[in-house]
């Protein structure tokens, strides 16, 4: 019993980086209905950046974080200038496209920043483990889960209790109405899409500290993770973010016990694909779908 | 033609499959991140015939596609009811474990004294058809040339069809389409088989002109690849996806000088042209168009004066 | 459906093609190593040639080396190059320029006397 429950203590832990992606990934899914591939490739340039200072001068880590959180920022902007504002609302498919046109990008540009395949990157906490009575946990990982729930609370704070909140809720509803009532919806848009990098960015920070480690799979890694949480909780709503995240995460650690690496990955898509097709609104399902954020996440999204 | 330049235009013929087949499920108005998936099926179902059990190139082919076929069917029976992202994501999570199961998958029996077939993470190596039986590497790019060729024929009297305009009505408003007599489900199915043949067949040729295939080859960069070439190149006519890949691969060696910059200028320049265009050079409205002036100027029918004097007036 | 007349009219050309085929020729093996060079991203090759069943070395061979990246199998790959052979029998040198560091599909192609492709999957990180 207790190496199961340990497993799944480090299953949560390691899911609390999926839910931090997945949180971002959500955010924009759920105001602009369109998928941004340059998620993940965003987090690597700041995390790039990060490094690459981290290399040269070797700064305090709080400056490294600064730096990571800001570089996503910048990147994520960049993506939402070229590939979704001049697109207009029908054209999802197109600024999925440019979002992957994008990506190479800025993989090829981070690749030229640091051409290895990994590099050290500044822990928080030294790698040290904590024991609490029989079970073992690092805390990297609990700096990652109360970020991730601190986060979340900000998140549901500002959408729900302030002015900005208001007017993105208003777009995610009907963005020809919010309009029409004097709410700026392409400076919503880009402030929405620059909050959700920078969620991005504290996660690329947090999941690297906790690895000591970058290497140059980040971003095909951020992009993916942060999709399949937000599709296993359920499309574009928060707390649908942070228990995909959490759920991806167990499964992948109690099936990579069982059955070794190959197979965590082979469960995770197994899982994800089951859920799809039994309950396609995810684990939050269709209630959140109607209620939350992502009104008409069952709906097409990208055609037209 | 130079060894070099068969490879490119060959490459071209064979990725253009792919691409076909993430168009053709486009038509309906799906965008599927997972016919890699079948291209892979394709490839190791070839491999295997010819390059383990000695069966003629033929057959390999067909064997090829119709797996590709059949599981494209598995596939599109659970997941056609989805839409948009869900449907998405479901074919990614398919194919990308497909791809972990070729990983797992090991196959090999000793031929020559040399263990032949599928290995792991390793990779399928050694699918020698084209040098055991002399195929010069013209011979190939023409027997892919031969069947792309076929197969955007298939698709053009496809288009012209009632199954093809029951495609394009799904693509538009499925809902639309049903209140119309089109049996949405049924046509999304075939639609789906279709792409998986395609998928399939261009596979099996990949195979053998590479010689070797490994799961690495099939991640989710060859789907979104062959997705963003019916984008690039349009969504109006088969010839939209083709001219995608002409243009990423050609462009993608005519800036083999930018070096280490390549990818950075190749991104970039689709980001513009999707600006420009949102679907893609040849778009519905072009297509339309250029159909039209060929069509009209033959024979300006009296009828058609009428309707135009009348509209006029 | 549609598409099987096309199909069947091309299965029909490539079983033309392949009838012509005849005997299995020489089906070669290859051994490379490729050491990093003073400039970034060049590598020299070493490529040491023999016969699979009898192990005697292929000489006089046109060998070119080419590179892919399995993950990106499109958009990287190196134009590829020449080998020239070295003093030893069945040993052949060539210099690729790779586009970045990673796993590569080093492609052996032989031509002339021999033709067969040998496929080797390899590692290339920058000097240390």
């Amino acid at each position: 019993m207790i190496p199961f429950i340990q497993t799944t203590l480090d299953g949560l832990m390691v899911g609390s980086s999926y839910g931090l992606l997945a949180l971002g990934f959500a955010l924009i899914f759920g105001v602009m209905r369109r998928l941004n591939l340059s998620y993940g490739p965003s987090i690597m340039i700041g995390a790039y950046l990060g490094t690459l200072l981290y290399i040269k001068f070797g700064p305090p880590t709080y400056v490294v974080a600064i730096v990571a959180v800001a570089g996503s920022v910048m990147a994520g902007i960049y993506v939402e200038r070229l590939c979704f504002a001049p697109l207009g609302v029908g054209a999802g498919v197109a600024s999925m496209v440019s979002s992957f046109a994008i990506w190479m990008q800025l993989e090829q540009a981070s690749l030229l920043m640091l051409p290895r395949h990994s590099y050290p990157f500044p822990s928080l906490t030294g790698g040290e483990l904590w024991s609490l009575g029989p079970f073992v946990v690092r805390p990297d990982y609990l700096i990652m889960l109360a970020a991730m729930l601190a986060m979340s609370a900000a998140l549901t704070l500002l959408l729900y209790r302030t002015r900005f909140g208001l007017g993105l809720r208003a777009i995610v509803e009907n963005s020809l109405a919010a309009s029409l009532s004097g709410i700026d919806v392409e400076r919503t848009m880009l402030k929405a899409f620059a909050l959700a990098s920078a969620i991005g960015g504290v996660a690329g920070f947090l999941v690297l500290s906790a690895n000591q480690q970058v290497t140059a799979m980040l971003g095909m890694w951020a992009t993916l993770k942060g999709l399949i949480a937000m599709m296993i909780g359920g499309l574009g709503s928060i707390p649908g973010a942070i228990v995909g995240g959490l759920a991806l995460g167990v499964i992948e650690a109690h099936s990579q016990n069982l059955f070794g690496p190959q197979v965590r990955d082979l469960a995770a898509y197994a899982v994800l694909f089951v859920l799809l097709v039994l309950r396609p609104g995810g684990i939050l399902g269709t209630t959140a779908v109607r209620r939350g954020m992502g009104q008409r996440g069952g709906d097409r999204w990208t055609t037209t | 033609m130079d060894d070099h330049l068969i490879g490119i235009v060959s490459n071209i013929g064979v990725i253009s499959f792919v691409a076909l087949s993430a168009y053709l499920l486009l038509l309906t108005g799906e965008i599927s991140f997972g016919q890699q998936a079948f291209f892979a099926i394709g490839a190791y179902t070839s491999g295997i015939v010819t390059a383990m059990w000695q069966l003629p190139f033929a057959l390999g082919l067909g064997a090829g596609a119709a797996t590709g076929a059949a599981a494209a069917l598995l596939v599109g029976l659970p997941t056609l009811r989805l839409h948009g992202l869900q449907f998405a994501i479901a074919t990614l999570a398919f194919a990308e474990a497909v791809r972990i199961l070729f990983e797992l998958f090991r196959y090999q029996i000793v031929r020559d004294g040399e263990l032949v077939g599928p290995n792991g993470i390793e990779g399928f190596r050694n699918i020698r058809y084209i040098f055991e039986n002399d195929v010069s590497a013209t011979e190939f790019m023409l027997i892919i040339y031969g069947l792309l060729g076929a197969t955007l024929f298939g698709l053009f009297l496809l288009e012209r069809s009632r199954l093809g305009t029951a495609f394009r009505m799904i693509g538009e408003d499925d809902l639309l389409a049903a209140t119309q007599g089109v049996a949405v489900v049924p046509v999304k199915l075939t639609a789906a088989c279709l792409a998986g043949t395609i998928a399939g067949l261009g596979g099996g040729l990949y195979a053998h002109l590479t010689t070797y295939v490994e799961p690495a080859i099939f991640d989710v960069m060859l789907g979104v690849h062959s997705l963003a070439y019916g984008l690039i190149g349009g969504l109006g006519t088969a010839f939209g996806p083709l001219l995608g890949v002409v243009i990423d691969i050609g462009l993608l060696e005519s800036t083999r000088w930018f070096a280490g910059y390549r990818m950075i200028v190749f991104g970039g320049l689709v980001a513009v042209l999707l600006i420009v265009r949102p679907r893609g050079l040849l778009d519905e409205q072009l297509v339309h168009r250029i159909r039209r002036a060929v069509r009209r100027r033959p024979r300006p029918s009296p009828a058609n004066d009428t309707v135009l004097g009348k509209e006029l007036s | 459906m549609i598409a099987v007349p096309g199909f069947l009219l091309s299965l029909l050309v490539a079983m033309v093609l392949s009838g012509s085929g005849l005997a299995a020729g020489v089906k070669a093996k290859a051994e490379v190593s490729c050491a990093a060079t003073a400039k970034s991203l060049e590598y020299d090759c070493a490529i040491k040639l023999s016969d699979q069943r009898s192990g005697a070395a292929l000489t006089g061979v046109d060998v070119t080396v080419g590179a892919d990246m399995p993950s990106m199998p499109m958009a990287h790959n190196v134009k590829p190059v020449k080998a020239v052979p070295d003093s030893a029998a069945g040993t052949y040198r060539a210099r690729i320029l790779l586009e970045m560091h990673g796993d590569w599909a080093v492609k052996v192609d032989l031509a002339g006397p021999v033709r067969d492709r040998i496929v080797k999957s390899m590692r290339f990180e920058p000097k240390p």
